[in-house]
């Protein structure tokens, strides 16, 4: 699964719906499920997928999908010199 | 802002009725709110043991000028689920919203967001502020949430602002602002 893929997924489970009704260009206070509880699941879910916690200003930056798929394919990447 | 000087804050909202609240509004509900660290510990407050003089103690500091505490209400039940301490700088025109809402039956509801835009056109529109400032735990994301949906800025995060009254770690806050123009715009003229 690529990281949109899992972007979309861990955000429906948070938000407690199926993914299939996340638009591409969904943003926060423009979905009505997407309220302050889910968005506490989704950094809690997104830190677990990560595997640590996120800095402030990753956290601060989750503001719609395409944020949520940059922290996670971030993550993916090989470190390189 | 001479002319709301000390005027008490009475608003109502599609649920909710806001208002300052007096010393007699102190209440074994407020008070168990305090002793709840799921309450206030994301405010960085540690459980309170008061007792109701001490709260009304407490109440009876807001002047409804430099400091509110406004009484979050239910219309329906008329119970009070939470409230605002909101404090003004007079000089800089600027307020400092801090709000709880103790009732867990209404997290994540839209309170805060639904409440805290009455406040803003009172405190904007009537009250002479020309900009609002919040200061959240970066770790208290549903408040963080609340600001972001809202279309407050994030204007800075603050590293080890802070010490956890819990645990002795530093904690990092995030100031958000929010100037009078850019509500009124948000708002789109309606207000």
């Amino acid at each position: 699964m690529g990281s949109s893929d899992r972007a979309k997924q861990l955000l429906a489970d948070a938000l407690n719906c199926d993914a299939a009704l996340i638009s591409g260009d969904v943003r926060i206070g423009q979905f009505e499920r997407w309220d302050s509880l889910a968005h506490l699941r989704l950094i809690l879910a997104i830190e677990q997928e990560l595997g640590r916690e996120l800095d402030p200003d990753e956290a601060v930056r989750i503001e719609g999908l395409a944020d949520i798929a940059t922290l996670l394919g971030a993550a993916r990447r090989p470190l390189t010199r | 802002m001479a002319s709301t000087k000390n005027q008490p804050v009475l608003l109502q909202t599609k649920r909710f009725s806001l208002r300052s609240l007096k010393p007699t509004d102190a209440a074994e509900r407020w008070i168990n709110w305090l002793k709840d660290p799921d309450v206030m510990g994301p405010l960085n407050v540690p459980p309170r043991q008061w007792n109701v003089r001490e709260l009304m103690a407490h109440i009876s500091s807001a002047d409804n000028h430099e400091r509110y505490l406004i009484g979050i209400f239910d219309l329906v039940s008329k119970v009070q689920i939470g409230f605002y301490m909101i404090d003004v700088d007079i000089i800089h025109r600027r307020a400092t919203f801090n709000a709880v809402v103790g009732e867990k039956t209404w997290w994540g509801k839209g309170v805060i967001n639904e409440t805290r835009a009455a406040l803003l056109d009172e405190f904007f529109i009537n009250r002479g502020i020309e900009k609002a400032v919040g200061m959240p735990l970066a770790r208290n994301f549903p408040a963080v949430f609340n600001y972001k949906a809202q279309g407050w800025h994030h204007e800075g995060t603050l590293r080890g602002h802070c010490i956890s009254l819990t645990g002795g770690t530093r904690l990092d806050q995030y100031q958000f602002g929010l100037a009078k123009a850019h509500w009124l715009g948000l708002r789109g003229g309606s207000v």
